[in-house]
């Protein structure tokens, strides 16, 4: 409050100075014309903050891997967050800006920019529940929200668990739903590194979606029905810990199912956090590996969990081991084109993303090693490197 | 997609459009597309009411309030974004065929309405022309294309051990092309030079579709330089396809030095001695006591006070010599070194650009004025630009720093901030402008030292620039008899 004072300070020195009837004009009109700005109604968007982006001059944009991979101003964050404020205005109502809505790698890049600190996906999210409460949420979406709340995961023809019997055990693992449908290998290593260093580990019987897309996509009831559910059977778990190898995951279970109101009562980590203690604790013991690796940061992991030093301080540890830094690195890493559900809502501006980064990624190592399971299969994709896990290049290390 | 009427209104959606256009007929539009995406491909052509509305604005700040009151300021017919010089060429000589208007788009940060498509037609907007061509040690250069952005652009050149010296407060948000287009100037500029400065040679498409290359040479008396016409036109003599410009290592050694002074006549005078002994710091910025108070309120010293902060850098031994000779003539007048605190403050502060997005929707009315004046004249401009903002009724604050500095002169950089009290807030918008434009012409100012002159400043520019307009009309009559390129621009 005292640095909200000083910082204003010039601005009621120079109001001071004007005749009484007009300062309180000027201070009535200061706090009270934003409303005639603002939607009538009650929304789910922040409005307000909304505004404050589409009247940037987008200072974010350099770093908004949609607009670079797009080349349209259409897509520039503040141009979306205009649209956005249109919209919600109900000055525009076409279908095309209804789908710009979802048009967001939500990596946060514009964050570390942002002189409000917005992520515009955070933004975003407001704009696409009211969509959802006001019927418009394009059908495709409607599909993908089926699909979860039916099959508790967003593959079809799923599967939902390892298929490992639950036991007494202080070590939940979750792997989440890219890795049992997708890349089991990363939760296989992950169970042998634990078991090989005798930890007792459990994983769910059932295990449903930490409900990240359903929030993403902004359908706020039925993510608060998944919060409410996970949330009471990790507890049932009994494990005070859990791990998983999905940074969406961690950042859905720890940080939004807080914020919505269903705080997970465990203390939950990322495999990579997790694997670093085990080091440093002497459980895990790496063996030599000859590798030139690139480490390729996971925008999730890096910027909105701020882990960053664990994954490096992982394959540092490693003999043999020599890791390469992309130019955008760490916190100023870029997206692998499959964040936010882009590439199912924007397939083609996701693979410009993938191959942008993908090439960067090219002209250092063979083998990019992320710790994602949706980055590694990004790079799969491309099939210019070897993309692994990071459980994976441990697990090898361990086995030589 | 709605089609708009010339009453400003749109069917599907609401909002007045405040330069609204007579529409194609359907025919035309059909016949117009077919051709644009023959030139350029399907996937670099839209008439989506989307891609419309995205680049109906710059970030004119009358402009951005428009939004607030339900208007758009102006909806292209077409977004085009060509990828080559040819295609370029071939869209304006199709353009000339059949009249129809080209506005060139970079970034859209422009604050002065130069990209707004204020006759409809066509938006070329050249980000799909980014690429870095090549990069040049031995004779410190870059070729680029001028869709690329600038920080992009400095990012490039920071991983090689380069810089480009060139970083206005846009550098996030704003392309070269537009940089050249309005002969920007950055931050550091003091020592590095303006975007005039740093061009060696260009590629451009004139009005007609002619295509020029300048010879990337230090220096050459072959007769005037074509494409410095280029320079500054913001779009309406042609479109920068390519650029050769100066690069310099990035510098081994930054000193930062912050001082206080009790009036802004002896701080000039200390830049203005500075400069004279052949010091040139990357960054000088010397602040009046109104935006002392607000950008420094963190160091007690600054109370009352007028603040410098300099910035020197480059090679080392160098950098330590003009920090000394430059701490010298500060203290002997009258400045107080206050350490490194208010310099470093800007520096992590500079890119937080918060004052539009705070204040328009609060209906205050914001906006910056840059000018500038000999050194002889300096301070009767500065005092005569801020009386003449301050007299107009709802003005709340008027103030300035100087941001840019030659041995010859000074960049005024005035921020003016109110609440009309009787009258729309663009009409008080439109006066506090004109006040301070008169008063910077009655002072012997140039009305824009780097923003350039969009559609806000045309009404001053025959004062400004007087028998040369009548000669700048005639080139642009020549290049560009049907008007074409960027109309309703620069009092053309």
């Amino acid at each position: 409050m005292l640095e909200e004072f000083k910082k204003y300070f010039w601005i009621a020195k120079a109001i001071s100075r004007l005749a009484l009837s007009t300062q309180k004009e000027v201070v009535v009109r200061f706090l009270t014309a934003k409303k005639k700005y603002l939607p009538d109604g009650k929304t789910k968007a922040h409005v307000d903050d909304i505004l404050k982006c589409a009247l940037c001059p987008n200072m974010c944009r350099f770093d908004c891997p949609v607009l670079q991979a797009a080349k349209s101003e259409t897509y520039a964050p503040a141009g979306r967050a205009r649209i956005a404020y249109l919209l919600e205005m109900g000055r525009v109502s076409s279908q095309d800006a209804v789908d710009l809505m979802y048009a967001c790698a939500a990596c946060s890049a514009c964050q570390q920019w942002c002189p409000f600190d917005f992520s515009v996906d955070d933004l975003l999210i407001g704009v696409r529940r009211d969509l959802v409460d006001r019927n418009l949420a394009p059908e495709m979406l409607m599909g993908i929200r089926d699909q979860i709340v039916n099959s508790h995961t967003i593959y079809q023809n799923s599967r939902t668990s390892l298929g490992l019997e639950p036991r007494e055990a202080d070590i939940l693992y979750v792997a989440g739903c890219t890795v049992l449908n997708k890349e089991r290998v990363i939760a296989q290593t992950t169970m042998k590194i634990l078991e090989k260093v005798g930890i007792a580990v459990t994983t769910l019987p059932e295990e449903w979606c930490c409900g990240a897309p359903l929030n993403l996509l902004g359908f706020e009831n039925d993510f608060k029905e998944f919060a409410a559910r996970n949330a009471d059977i990790i507890e049932k778990s009994g494990c005070k810990k859990m791990i998983c190898s999905c940074p969406e995951c961690v950042y859905t279970f720890k940080d939004v199912y807080a914020e919505a109101g269903f705080p997970v009562k465990a203390d939950v980590m990322h495999t990579s956090e997790y694997f670093l203690e085990l080091i440093e604790q002497g459980k895990i013991q790496l063996k030599e590996l000859n590798k030139d690796l690139v480490y390729h940061d996971p925008c999730v992991l890096a910027r909105k969990l701020h882990i960053i030093e664990q994954p490096r301080r992982v394959l540092e540890a490693i003999p043999g081991v020599s890791v390469r830094e992309p130019p955008l690195t760490r916190e100023h890493t870029r997206c692998c084109g499959i964040g936010g559900l882009l590439a199912m809502t924007n397939p083609e501006l996701s693979v410009t993303l993938l191959r942008a980064r993908d090439s960067e990624l090219c002209e250092l190592a063979d083998t990019v090693v992320t710790a994602c399971p949706a980055c590694k299969i990004a790079f799969k994709r491309t099939r210019n490197s070897e993309s692994r896990d990071l459980s994976e290049i441990v697990f090898e290390s361990m086995n030589q | 997609m709605s089609s708009e009427n010339t009453t400003g209104h749109t069917h599907g959606s609401d909002y007045e459009i405040v330069y609204p256009q007579t529409p194609l007929s359907a025919e035309q539009k059909e016949q117009i597309l077919v051709n644009l995406q023959k030139i350029v491909g399907k996937r670099n052509v839209s008439h989506r009411e989307l891609d419309r509305l995205s680049y109906s604005r710059d970030y004119w700040p009358i402009a951005l309030r428009w939004m607030l009151e339900g208007k758009v300021p102006a909806l292209p017919e077409f977004v085009v974004w060509p990828e080559t010089a040819d295609h370029i060429s071939r869209i304006m000589r199709m353009a000339n065929e059949e009249n129809l208007a080209v506005t060139p788009f970079g970034e859209g940060s422009g604050v002065l309405g130069a990209a707004i498509p204020v006759q409809g037609g066509i938006i070329v907007d050249m980000k799909r022309m980014n690429a870095v061509l090549a990069l040049d040690d031995t004779n410190l250069t870059i070729t680029v294309q001028p869709g690329i952005n600038g920080m992009n652009l400095e990012r490039f050149l920071n991983q090689k051990g380069y810089t480009l010296g060139h970083i206005p407060q846009s550098l996030y948000c704003s392309t070269l092309g537009g940089w050249l287009a309005c002969r920007a100037a950055g931050q550091f500029s003091t020592k590095y030079g303006k975007i005039d400065d740093i061009l060696i040679s260009l590629e451009a498409v004139f009005p007609q579709g002619t295509i020029i290359r300048s010879k990337p040479v230090p220096k050459s008396s072959t007769g005037p330089r074509i494409d410095m016409l280029l320079l500054g036109a913001e779009g309406t003599l042609g479109i920068i396809t390519e650029a050769t410009l100066k690069i310099w290592p990035y510098p081994e050694k930054r000193v930062l030095q912050s001082y206080v002074f009790s009036h802004l006549e002896e701080a000039l005078e200390s830049i203005r001695i500075i400069l004279r002994r052949g010091i040139f710091p990357a960054v000088a910025r010397l602040y009046d006591q109104v935006e002392t108070e607000r950008h420094f309120y963190r160091t007690k010293k600054t109370r009352g006070k007028c603040v410098l902060i300099l910035i020197l850098e480059g090679d080392r031994e160098l950098v330590d010599l003009e920090g000394s000779v430059s701490h010298a003539v500060c203290t002997e007048h009258g400045g107080i070194s206050v350490g490194e605190g208010p310099a470093a403050h800007w520096l992590e502060t500079r890119f937080n650009v918060k004052e539009i997005s705070e204040f328009t929707p609060r209906d205050v009315v914001f906006d910056t004025i840059e000018v500038s004046v000999m050194w002889d004249k300096s301070m009767e401009l500065y005092q005569s630009m801020i009386s003449a903002m301050k007299s107009i009724d709802g003005v709340i604050i008027a103030s300035a720093h100087a941001s840019h500095f030659y041995p010859q002169g000074v960049c005024f950089y005035f921020t003016f901030g109110g609440t009309p009290m009787t009258g729309s807030p663009t009409d008080f918008y439109q006066t506090v402008w004109d006040a301070a434009m008169k008063a910077c012409l009655h002072a012997g100012g140039s009305i824009s030292h780097h923003h350039g002159i969009g559609i806000l400043r045309s009404p001053w520019v025959q004062q400004e620039l007087g028998s040369s307009l009548e000669v700048l009309r005639t080139i642009k009559k020549a290049l560009d008899p049907e008007y074409v390129m960027n109309p309703g621009k620069m009092g053309l």
